[in-house]
């Protein structure tokens, strides 16, 4: 049995999960292709600041080396489309996932003997640069070039074909998974696994008294994140058509976190928010070099200073400000 | 390998070591004192490099040696007082916030300044013309040190030395020492905690602007210059034990031979051995070599 509460709150994301979708389902109708092509980023990028957000707000350790994952994920789903085209996709991504979380066991495992925040956001960003280093030198992997002319892949379930290699149609895949991973992070933070890594993150000595795995939770949080951030980036690979080693640099792990503290780190859709904006803010300035960067910079640095909530948390005080106020009234009306 | 491969070999660590060292300076003071990991360090190096490169291309006197110190010089003026500002604005109120978020705010700020540079000098690759201070070779028998590597070696123990000095023997370098180790204690005993803490600040972005200037001439300068030394110096920190001078000199000298005889045994493979060697030295010792672990 579910307690109201938890119900009305399962209810409240899946209706909120909804109205995301439908959205995400019209966009293509509405706008050119260009519009749409980064529409399918923002959905990748939505599930690529929530997964980071397990770790940071749930699990409270600051990873930078997010990219690892995003680009093991891309790499390994473009090498399999690449050289064993006739794998299935589904296949692909479920490799792709398995690949992230088993580098998240690696190097969790080195990374995780000092996770006070500064040292494992720079351990992480290390292993991200050491990847960066492995596949600038790998021959498999296209070293510096990077691999193209992925595929957009055919998926062939039981009596249904799908065809997702023409136009737009891989958008509605994107938007698909992506609503699955997102589903799938609801339930880890809201779950019995998020409430213990909650506590931990909350009082990480009494979880240790009380006989929880301290350390063992957080490797499992990080190995969830590190999966369902390869599978993101193994549906970005066929998308874009072509992967770079710069997906495994840290300016790429630093995506998730702008996402993250943008829209606010304390709110499940905070870094959905935060990735819608920044979408809006690159597709402005994408032409003025520099101007990015200064934006990006400038409201990290309100949001850190001034605005710890993020951009969800000043649109929840307005409204209840407003709701205070309204009620107010109507006690002076009574 | 021969006399003269090692040697060459030793020659490359130490001016790895140096030029890290150098860009690491200011990082671990800024952390040993404040407890803030800047990452916008890199950038404030990357500001002094273009900031001394500008004089040197337009106020002549490229070539000159006394030219060039007095570029980095400048280039560490400018580049201290761009501390005092990043201080007053934004270290100052990141007291009682949340590691994780100080680290990101430092992030922020390394953005700013990769956009300020992209607007100020362009997104191309700049480098100095050749005739610079540094042409030609230093020949000891049959076995030649290009002169740039001395002079980086020669100003990285210039800057070890003056740091050691500074901390170790001026009243100064004591109440720095002092309000690192117990800042409430400092302010009971009437020190001014907030002035020590923004002099350090300037001391290391003057060191950043200096790291920058006195790299010049090696480098090919570009938005991207920033997180070029960053990581390497991160690594050194974190080997060293963050905070401790001392620490990153000899982390630095440590990871500049690895990283030296790795280039030698594995030349297609630039770095590996200096991530591998850093994830080991912190299984092994995870608070550093000259670091203490916290609280204690």
């Amino acid at each position: 049995m579910m307690p109201a509460e938890a119900r009305a709150a399962r209810n409240r994301f899946l209706a909120t999960l909804l109205c995301v979708v439908v959205a995400g389902a019209i966009f293509p109708s509405v706008a050119n292709r260009g519009l749409v092509f980064i529409a399918g980023l923002l959905w990748i990028n939505v599930v690529f600041g929530l997964a980071f957000n397990l770790l940071f707000a749930t699990g409270g350790i600051l990873s930078f080396g997010q990219a690892m994952f995003y680009a093991v994920g891309a790499y390994a789903a473009s090498v399999l489309s690449l050289r064993l085209p006739e794998l299935p996709f589904l296949w692909a991504l479920l490799v792709s996932g398995l690949a992230g979380a088993g580098l998240a066991v690696v190097a969790g495992t080195v990374a995780l003997r000092r996770s006070e925040g500064v040292y494992f956001a720079v351990l992480t960003l290390a292993f991200g640069e050491l990847l960066h280093i492995v596949i600038t030198k790998s021959t498999l992997l296209g070293r510096n070039d990077g691999l193209n002319g992925i595929r957009r892949p055919v998926i062939d379930i039981g009596m249904l074909h799908l065809d997702f290699s023409a136009g737009d149609a891989f958008y509605y895949f994107i938007l698909v998974v992506c609503a699955f991973l997102v589903g799938v992070l609801w339930m880890v933070t809201h779950g019995a696994f998020g409430r213990a890594l909650l506590a931990i993150r909350q009082e990480a000595q009494r979880a240790e008294f009380l006989g929880m795995p301290v350390q063992r939770y957080r490797l499992i949080a990080f190995a969830i994140s590190g999966a369902i951030t390869a599978v993101a980036g193994a549906l970005a690979a066929p998308w874009l058509q072509i992967v770079t080693p710069d997906l495994a640099r840290w300016s790429n792990s630093t995506n998730p976190i702008l996402f993250t503290l943008l829209g606010g780190s304390g709110f499940f859709w905070g870094p959905a928010a935060g990735a819608a904006i920044l979408s809006v803010v690159f597709y402005t300035t994408r032409t003025l070099a520099g101007i990015a960067d200064l934006a990006t910079g400038g409201m990290l640095l309100v949001v850190v200073l001034s605005l710890p909530g993020g951009v969800l948390g000043l649109l929840n005080a307005v409204r209840q400000r407003a709701t205070r106020r309204h009620s107010g009234t109507e006690a002076a009306d009574g | 390998m021969g006399l003269a491969e090692w040697a060459t070999t030793l020659v490359n660590a130490m001016t790895w070591a140096m030029a890290t060292f150098l860009v690491a300076a200011g990082l671990t003071l800024i952390f040993g004192i404040l407890h803030i990991l800047n990452f916008s360090h890199g950038g404030f190096f990357m500001i002094g490099a273009y900031v001394a490169f500008t004089l040197l291309t337009r106020l002549g006197g490229a070539n000159s040696f006394s030219a060039y110190l007095l570029a980095a010089c400048a280039a560490a003026v400018v580049v201290a007082l761009l501390g005092a500002l990043v201080d007053r604005v934004i270290l100052q109120r990141l007291r009682r916030v949340e590691d994780a978020y100080v680290l990101i705010a430092t992030y922020a700020l390394l953005l700013v300044c990769e956009g300020g540079t992209k607007l100020i000098w362009g997104l191309g690759y700049q480098s100095l013309q050749p005739p610079s201070p540094f042409e030609g070779a230093v020949v000891v028998g049959n076995f030649a040190v290009p002169a740039f590597s001395l002079f980086v070696i020669g100003a990285g123990l210039a800057v070890f030395a003056g740091l050691e000095w500074l901390l170790g023997r001026t009243a100064a370098g004591r109440l720095i020492r002092a309000v690192a180790m117990d800042p409430w204690t400092a302010r009971l005993l009437g020190v001014n905690v907030t002035r020590v803490f923004a002099m350090t600040v300037v001391a290391g972005f003057a060191l950043a602007g200096l790291a920058g200037g006195l790299l010049l001439a090696n480098q090919s300068l570009s938005p991207e210059l920033a997180s070029v030394f960053i990581i390497q110096a991160f690594g050194v920190i974190i080997v060293g034990g963050m905070g401790s001078v001392r620490g990153a000199f000899l982390g630095a000298m440590l990871l500049g031979l690895i990283e030296s005889v790795g280039s030698y045994i594995l030349p297609d493979l630039p770095g590996l051995l200096f991530f591998a060697a850093l994830a080991v030295i912190l299984l092994w010792r995870p608070q550093g070599l000259l670091g203490r672990e916290r609280g204690t």
